[in-house]
């Protein structure tokens, strides 16, 4: 398979996500579902590298996109806000996303999955709620809350159609690309849960941006050497190094340091 | 009081209520002590219970077995915790019941976590049957209740709108998950097909006529019995059947409509709950209500006699006349 057809299949599959959550209130109002790539990526590479697939497992990992999107919708409300219609349908979207892949499950007659699911979606919402608990967190402790959150939708998949040899890589690279988006935002000036827990445990702001750059490379040369270590096809690997994890942090800061 | 009523129908179901409550309690023990805080703040609020007590007494209709009753019992109670949760942040309420809502007592994101991991817990528990048809019948229910959410947010403040909009929007908003429930309770016990759909229908004509109620104690109850603002739903904007009553005088209308997206003080408030209480539109409203409540009582009709089957009718009489 080569780069077109990994990004052309990618696509095929984000329409999908699209079209079996379409909902017209929904998308006049709301920012839409968030349906990641990388994410769509990972749920098709043992596509991509030649496992044993069919339409019932990729109908599944749609469900998987799905449930991220419901997710993440209910991520978007705010504190504070006036209530707006968006407001309003942006907490109904997360709920009504989550009554459409109750329901694609149901059809596929794929119970066991929902169960998974539903464990994946217990242990996510804890993550999130611990954003909010008032004790200092150890670096360790923040780091398992971002794993947690990035990737335990997609390693209940894995674990359940036996894809787990993928777990190790998924991790490394969805962490990899949330750590880019909180290093993204600490240099705009933005304030994310990770990065005030980050900055509380660290104590300095100059010292999570470092933290964060080191983390950022730590992270990179670990997804090489675990690229490295699968028998992926040289277009598969290039696909994972260069358009999912194109890393080059450290680079931009060495730049912008002179 | 009139909660206390209403309980002393179905005390028989006192033992299996009791145990149901105390699965409930375990269902929403989390790893985060703050999710299960606030499960447990919701929880204890209290509620009506009602979704369990038709699921248990249909299943009164066939093979009752608690410990396979239960685990449909807690899931919709579950779903109906959750959807509660995140209305609140919908509606930016601040009391519930006469406490505190998740959102008010923490914030907006420890309540939409809240109703995540609820709903979680309840599919994780009603994964644990595999009864033909629950899932597809709870997940369309779980889906049509969303829209039912989304076109009442889109119907906000449209004062013009028909009597048809306003029973869609109750059917899906209320009247499907009692349906579910009731029809649910049936299968799991195993039920023919012919009584699941008495239930089924019953339990959508009582739901029905609960809203209706539930719509109009919203402008006849004082802020007290209802632990919130009388005429709340009318000042968010949602158009209740007593308000299209309501609004066939010119000079209701005339008033409804100057007050609609307004910023009303408690006089204004007040004089708007007044002029619609004091209308015929309260007893129009009534009379839909007992249409509903007469057309589940003839489904009942069809059912077996029994000590369920009474329960079930004087939960309707009752829901017919509360006062709460």
């Amino acid at each position: 398979m080569n780069l077109q057809q990994i990004q052309s299949k990618i696509t095929s599959m984000e329409i999908d996500v699209l079209k079996a959550v379409q909902q017209r209130t929904l998308e006049k109002y709301t920012a839409g579902p968030s349906v990641e790539q990388a994410r769509l990526f990972f749920l098709l590479l043992p596509f991509f590298d030649g496992k044993q697939w069919s339409g019932k497992i990729e109908a599944s990992a749609k469900t998987v996109s799905i449930v991220y999107a419901a997710l993440h919708a209910h991520d978007q409300v705010k504190e504070d806000a006036p209530v707006t219609k968006k407001q309003q349908l942006t907490v109904l979207a997360g709920d009504f996303y989550s009554g459409i892949y109750y329901h694609m499950l149901t059809n596929l007659k794929n119970i066991p999955l929902i169960q998974r699911i539903a464990t994946a979606i217990v242990q996510v919402s804890e993550r999130k709620a611990s954003f909010y608990e008032e004790a200092v967190r150890s670096i360790v402790d923040i780091d398992e809350t971002v794993e947690v959150i990035e990737t335990e939708l997609l390693t209940a998949f894995y674990d359940f159609y036996g894809y787990d040899e993928y777990t190790p890589l998924a991790k490394l690279t969805l962490n990899y690309l949330r750590y880019a988006e909180e290093l993204e935002c600490l240099q705009r000036d933005g304030q994310t849960h990770v990065l005030r827990l980050l900055k509380q445990s660290l104590r300095h702001e100059l010292h999570t941006e470092n933290w964060l750059l080191e983390k950022l490379d730590h992270l990179h040369s670990q997804i090489v050497k675990c690229v490295n270590g699968y028998a992926f096809d040289y277009e598969l690997k290039h696909f994972v190094l260069h358009q999912i994890t194109p890393h080059q942090h450290r680079a931009e800061q060495l730049t912008r340091e002179g | 009081m009139e909660k206390m009523k209403l309980k002393l129908l179905y005390s028989d179901l006192k033992p299996e209520l009791d145990m149901i409550e105390k699965e409930l309690e375990q269902a929403v023990d989390s790893n985060s002590h703050l999710l299960t805080e606030a499960s447990l703040h919701l929880l204890q609020a209290g509620g009506k219970r009602i979704r369990p007590v038709f699921v248990l007494l249909a299943g009164k209709f066939g093979n009752y077995n608690i410990d396979i009753m239960k685990q449909v019992a807690v899931p919709l109670e579950l779903i109906h915790m959750a959807s509660l949760v995140h209305d609140d942040v919908i509606d930016d309420s601040e009391m519930r019941r006469g406490q505190p809502t998740v959102k008010a007592q923490w914030n907006n994101s420890v309540a939409m976590y809240t109703g995540d991991f609820i709903l979680a817990r309840a599919l994780e528990y009603i994964t644990e049957v595999d009864t033909p048809n629950i899932h597809e019948i709870l997940s369309k229910t779980m889906i049509e209740v969303c829209r039912g959410e989304i076109i009442q947010i889109e119907d906000k403040y449209k004062l013009d709108q028909n009597m048809r909009d306003y029973l869609r929007r109750i059917k899906r908003k209320t009247a499907l998950l009692i349906s579910s429930s009731c029809e649910l309770g049936a299968l799991v016990s195993g039920t023919d097909e012919k009584t699941a759909a008495h239930l089924r229908r019953f339990g959508y004509f009582i739901g029905m006529s609960f809203q209706i109620i539930d719509d109009i104690l919203d402008f006849t109850s004082t802020d007290e019995e209802l632990g919130k603002p009388a005429g709340s739903d009318f000042i968010q904007g949602n158009i209740t059947l007593p308000v299209l009553f309501a609004r066939k005088d010119k000079e209701i209308y005339r008033l409804l409509k100057e007050s609609l997206y307004k910023d009303l003080t408690d006089d204004e408030r007040m004089h708007i709950v007044k002029q619609v209480r004091n209308s015929p539109a309260i007893k129009e409203s009534k009379a839909i209500s007992e249409r509903y409540l007469n057309k589940a009582l003839k489904e009942l009709a069809y059912l077996p006699k029994s000590t369920a089957n009474k329960t079930m009718r004087n939960i309707a009489f009752f829901i017919g006349k509360r006062k709460f």
